[in-house]
């Protein structure tokens, strides 16, 4: 971890802050973001209503898709890099995705079992 | 008009709450009187109520646990009396009013005690052991506190307008549910912990900003001192999963308010699905309340046994793996709601695994010890009666996490012995060891010793003496909140805890007693040198009470046991300050912010409850507005010119030179 040894106040970056680029550098990431943004979320939309692909395929180019648009909003507009400064970011990022992962993989998993066990009384009726 | 409020609202015919209640209001109006009298009320108003300084925000947190303990605490002495009066009797509570009290009990203790105490401490002290002039984010720490005492106040409310939730401190559906619970009562649950746990997650986003981004010189992650450690990890926990819960109350609410169906048993809803988030967020939760006091024991065992923590990585790595850890054993808490043995088992050798870094702590602290010149001064009381406690409490929940054994033992008072065992022998332990270590700190005068002790004493034996008889109970098929019951074999066992509760209760008022002597003998208990235990880091290095800007140098870290360094070090050169430059301190000014948010969300949250939907209206448009208004603010600072800071600074070293000359002639 580089950025051990802060000296408080003044000279500390804020989690996503760049000192050094000019505004034009900004403004142009930021349109850059806007566009890959914009683009991804036509393609959702175009893949979702199409019959040009093959159906099966839809879920999965969206999931797909919809990873990419996170991707581009964390780099654009949050500013994760793997510069220096970032180690915290990047560690909060990886924790809070392994903790998204562990809560939603585990509900899924209990609630599957929970389902199977207990279901509803009617379909216990239909079983006997 | 009023939405649902009306006359039927205040509880005329039930006695009990609305005469403590009275009892409450007649004294928040006799202490507001004797402000106002006295003229104090401007000197509270800009020292107190307006201040961003993280130590004023400290010792309110701190104090709204206090009055909040002896609040949950007399619903406890009201508990305790009803299971030992009533065996084959209806006892003097009736049902709707006992249920009442043990769910007010528990949100109370987990809610308004555990948690603004923990935080209070952290508040309090980690900036210090940083050597830093501030938390991250000033303002909205003291946005985070009034946001809490928000909450406090809802639920207190409750006791005389309305009632309160009948559902337990968890609130489970169905039965929470509006059509088995169609009162006010959830509401009020729901809306102050909505309003409380913003305020929480506040604190803790300023919290690990704070030790992450703001540490002096030299202070790197692996010179911090523990109780820095485990604040980063509880904190962590907070933003990790206090969002679970803010979202499971917002589905219960939809249910409740907008006819949603997440939970309810008709149209689809699921209530394994309630079970499973509100523990996904439970189980963590007890981990941030207890990770924090494992810090303050961290801190008083290595200073009272004058020896550096034995084992310093190994507790970081602990520490670390009990955060990620306890993410991945919540379904502990319904092992015997049907979700299998495959599940079950994975979740059960998951519980017992995070026993292992909590086992390597307890390790830790007795190596400490080990070869130590130990003094038994009234923090250490507390930390050595943790240790034997916990143990008991640690081994109960490794038994409770064995599946088989958690189907005999869910849901009765065998559990109930064992979270207060980890609660009470470890949290409140660790609150009182932190409250009695830290407190000459804060005020500039010792706390007596002698009264200390005795809380001490009488606490530790109190707690056993309720306590040790529940697990007896429940091994004897007892079940959680009986209300009343038939079985005589209990009985003795009820009695003998009821009995604890009053030894426990002679343990609460002795440490009202300790503090009561010891502000009046305060000039003899006076802490001149601002290191009155002989400390370790870094908040000694500064006078008691410390100034509003800390350190009038920022410290430089050279080591482990920062302060303890120095000490040494200053010992063979004296101090070198007096050629230094003293410069002028910016800090930041008060602001109304967090009392006047918190003010309007007091309004908004009383007027959701009660269905007042243009008194919503008007609290959320002022909370907004307060918002705008320090968003839009011009000053944030302000200068503390050098020769003040000088002036202060001087004081501290001449009182610390005596110190030292003093420690230099023994
Ligand atoms: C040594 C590690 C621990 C293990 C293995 C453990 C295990 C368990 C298990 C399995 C239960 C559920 C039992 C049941 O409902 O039948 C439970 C309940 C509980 N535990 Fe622990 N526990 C541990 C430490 C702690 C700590 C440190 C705390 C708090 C500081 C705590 C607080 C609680 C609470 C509050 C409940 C009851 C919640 C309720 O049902 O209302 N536990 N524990
Ligand atoms: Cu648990």
């Amino acid at each position: 971890m580089s950025d051990q040894t802060h000296v408080p106040a003044g000279h500390d970056l804020a989690p996503g802050e760049e000192e050094q680029h000019s505004v034009g550098t900004r403004i142009l990431g930021y349109v850059v973001g806007l566009a890959l943004a914009l683009l991804l979320t036509a393609t959702s939309f175009f893949i979702a209503g199409t019959d040009l692909v093959w159906q099966p395929s839809i879920p999965v180019a969206l999931i797909v898709l919809a990873i990419a648009q996170m991707g581009v909003h964390l780099v654009f507009f949050l500013h994760i890099t793997t510069g220096p400064d970032n180690t915290n970011n990047v560690l909060a990022l990886a924790f809070g995705l392994l903790v998204v992962f562990l809560v939603v993989g585990g509900t899924v998993w209990i609630m599957a079992h929970l389902n199977a066990n207990m279901p509803p009384m009617d379909q216990i009726m239909r079983m006997q | 008009m009023l939405g649902k409020l009306d006359w039927s609202a205040i509880p005329f015919d039930q006695p009990i709450p609305l005469v403590a209640g009275a009892m409450v209001l007649v004294a928040i109006l006799g202490v507001l009187t004797w402000v106002v009298v006295k003229g104090h009320l401007p000197y509270l108003w800009s020292e107190w109520i307006t201040s961003v300084d993280h130590k004023r925000i400290g010792v309110m947190y701190i104090l709204l646990a206090s009055v909040m303990l002896l609040r949950g605490g007399s619903d406890a002495i009201m508990m305790r009396i009803q299971q030992a009066v009533a065996y084959q009797s209806q006892g003097y509570l009736p049902p709707e009013h006992y249920n009442q009290i043990f769910s007010a009990h528990g949100t109370i203790m987990i809610f308004f005690v555990a948690m603004p105490f923990v935080i209070g401490l952290m508040n309090l002290v980690v900036p210090l052991q940083l050597g830093v002039r501030d938390v991250a984010f000033p303002t909205l720490n003291s946005v985070g506190f009034w946001l809490t005492a928000t909450g406090a106040l809802l639920v207190n409310v409750s006791l005389v307008v309305g009632e309160f939730a009948r559902t337990g401190w968890l609130a489970f559906p169905p039965l929470s549910e509006l059509s088995y619970s169609p009162g006010v009562g959830v509401d009020y649950y729901a809306w102050s912990l909505q309003i409380s746990g913003v305020g929480t997650l506040v604190a803790g986003i300023n919290l690990v900003t704070t030790v992450l981004k703001l540490r002096t010189k030299g202070m790197n992650y692996l010179r911090m001192p523990m109780f820095c450690w485990t604040t980063l990890a509880s904190n962590l926990l907070i933003v990790a999963a206090f969002p679970i819960l803010t979202a499971t109350l917002a589905m219960l609410l939809l249910d409740r308010y907008l006819g949603f169906h997440f939970f309810t048993n008709e149209a689809g809803g699921n209530v394994m699905m309630f079970m499973n988030l509100i523990w996904a967020w439970g189980h963590p939760e007890v981990y941030i309340l207890v990770l924090p006091a494992f810090g303050v024991f961290s801190e008083v065992v290595s200073t009272f046994s004058g020896k550096a923590l034995f084992g310093y990585r190994s507790m970081v790595l602990a520490t670390m793996a009990i955060c990620v850890i306890s993410f991945m054993v919540w379904l502990h808490h319904f092992f015997t709601m049907g979700a299998g043995p495959d599940v079950n088992a994975i979740f059960g050798i998951a519980s017992m695994i995070i026993a292992v870094p909590t086992g390597v702590k307890i390790y830790n602290w007795l190596f400490t010890m080990y070869g130590g010149r130990i003094r038994f001064a009234t923090p250490m009381l507390w930390s050595v009666g943790f240790m034997v406690t916990f143990i008991i409490g640690g081994l109960t929940g490794v038994l409770v996490a064995v599946p088989p054994a958690d189907f005999m033992l869910h849901n009765s008072m065998f559990l109930v012995a064992h979270f207060h065992n980890v609660i009470i022998g470890g949290v409140l332990f660790g609150a009182f060891a932190g409250f009695e270590y830290w407190f000459p700190k804060a005020f500039g005068f010792r706390l007596d010793e002698r009264w200390g002790k005795a809380a001490f004493w009488f606490t530790f034996l109190g707690f056993y003496v309720t306590f040790m008889p529940l697990y007896i109970a429940g091994m004897l098929g007892m079940t959680r909140r009986m209300q009343h019951y038939d079985v005589a074999a209990w009985r003795p066992w009820m009695i003998v805890a009821a009995v604890g509760m009053a030894v426990l209760t002679i343990g609460v008022i002795c440490q009202i007693m300790q503090l009561v002597i010891s502000i009046r003998n305060r000039e003899a208990l006076r802490d001149r040198t601002g290191d009155p235990w002989d400390g370790r880091s870094l908040e000694w290095a500064t006078s008691s009470p410390p100034p509003v800007f800390n350190f009038a140098f920022n410290p430089d870290v050279r080591g482990e046991d920062a302060y303890w360094e120095m000490k040494a070090h200053a010992r063979q050169q004296s101090f070198e300050h007096e050629e230094l430059e003293y410069q002028d301190i910016e800090m930041p000014r008060n602001s109304p912010t967090g009392f006047v948010c918190a003010f309007f969300a007091a309004i908004m949250g009383f007027a959701l409850i009660w269905h007042i939907w243009w008194m919503v209206i008007l609290g959320g448009i002022g909370a907004f507005a307060t918002f705008v208004v320090f968003a839009w603010r011009d000053h944030d600072e302000y200068v503390i010119p050098a020769e003040e800071v000088a002036r202060i600074d001087r004081i501290n070293i001449e009182e610390r030179r005596s110190l030292v000359s003093m420690a230099g002639a023994v």
